[in-house]
């Protein structure tokens, strides 16, 4: 028990707070179970006068049972404000937290900042620049002792290449065609009659019509 | 198989010479064994934390062969569960006897996988709570002889693992995690 090297938690007053609290809601609960019990037993004492015919008697008890309720409801809101009261506390509590552990990682981000100096970063980047200049140069030097020869070859390779790729990326042939013939096509029937030249009288209609056309502008 | 409410009794149970102390050593200590299972097993499944000696007890007699425990019979196989650290004495007059079907230890760290389940691993839980809260409703911990739990918890206070301590109106002990 005394031992120095366990480190036990400490307890603050937010501690000691969740507990008055968390012990009140208990006992408010068993409190709700009295006078539930209370309730019970008063109801039961009124059925068994207006049993015995004692009016007056069974009134009473009614009364009773009546402001048991009553009280049994203000017990109800004060459970409601212990368990909201916790519940702050439970927030408050986390949302300290959260508030501490941003500030230490603000004051990290702050720490290695102030490691870096801006100029540093300037003079990095350049010689950086630099240092790139110097690569691209080493490899347009390089680049050139590259022979046609080889571009041809390369370019033969990718010619071989892109023609594969071509041919198994063409789609597939169907596997059977006759699916289609089923198609229901809505031709119409081979005639059954033989075909009669068409009437002439249609035509003269037409032309009659025309005519009159022709001639109403006259007309006006 | 005879049974008390659902729990199944051995075969031991209908055998009157059971339930008498057998004077050979052999048979005794086999006799022993069994009952201190039966014991254990029959708290267990019916969540019972401690024993009267000169109350009724269900396992303790039968009824159907007419043969119950003697106060010495009862009181020799306690005393082995006890020097088993498997049970406690209540008092000294050895009359109450704490049944430890889960040794402290183990309490313990039922307590420990009751806490890191449901995230306490920082709160502060009423004692009364433990036993009989919404939290540990389901668990083993719920309906917890206070005895026991009260040991457990100073176990792991000693261990640093919570700190055990009382509120400032109120008659009731708290207790805060830290693992």
């Amino acid at each position: 028990m005394g031992n120095l090297f366990v480190k036990k938690p400490k307890i603050t007053d937010v501690d000691r707070a969740i507990l008055s609290l968390k012990t009140q809601r208990r006992k408010l609960g068993q409190y709700q179970q009295q006078l539930e019990a209370v309730i019970e037993a008063e109801k039961q004492a009124a059925r068994d006068l207006i049993r015995d015919k004692k009016k007056e008697r069974a009134l009473l008890a009614l009364k009773k049972k009546k402001a048991q309720e009553e009280l049994l409801k203000q017990v109800d809101t004060w459970v409601i404000n212990v368990e909201q009261q916790l519940q702050d506390i439970e927030l408050s509590s986390k949302q300290k937290a959260v508030f501490e552990s941003l500030k230490a990682g603000n004051n990290a981000i702050k720490a290695i900042q102030s490691e870096i100096n801006l100029e540093d970063v300037q003079k990095l980047m350049d010689d950086t620049e630099e240092a790139k200049v110097y690569q691209d140069e080493i490899s347009a030097i390089l680049g050139e002792k590259l022979s046609t020869e080889d571009e041809e070859e390369i370019l033969a390779e990718f010619d071989n290449l892109e023609a594969q790729i071509t041919v198994q990326d063409l789609p597939e042939a169907p596997a059977s065609v006759p699916g289609h013939q089923d198609e229901k096509l809505d031709l119409p029937d081979v005639p059954t009659k033989v075909p009669v030249a068409p009437d002439v009288v249609t035509d003269d209609a037409k032309d009659s019509a025309k005519s009159k056309v022709m001639e109403e502008p006259v007309l006006a | 198989m005879q049974k008390l409410g659902d729990y199944k009794l051995p075969q031991f149970f209908n055998y009157p010479p059971y339930f008498t102390l057998q004077p050979v050593r052999d048979t005794r200590e086999k006799q022993i064994q069994l009952w201190k299972e039966l014991i254990l097993d029959y708290c267990r499944t019916q969540k019972i934390f401690v024993i009267g000696l000169e109350e009724d007890f269900p396992l303790f007699s039968n009824p159907v062969i007419e043969r119950s425990l003697s106060h010495e019979a009862r009181e020799a196989f306690l005393s082995i569960l006890v020097s088993d650290g498997r049970a406690e004495w209540l008092d000294k007059r050895h009359r109450k006897c704490l049944i430890l079907w889960h040794r402290i230890q183990e309490w313990a760290n039922i307590i420990l996988n009751f806490v890191k389940e449901n995230g306490l691993e920082d709160s502060v839980m009423t004692v009364e709570e433990i036993r009989s809260g919404i939290e540990s409703r389901g668990t083993e911990l719920h309906g917890i002889d206070r005895t026991i739990l009260m040991r457990a918890l100073k176990l792991l206070e000693q261990k640093g693992k919570l700190a055990i301590f009382k509120g400032t109106t109120a008659d009731d002990e708290g207790v805060k995690f830290s693992i």
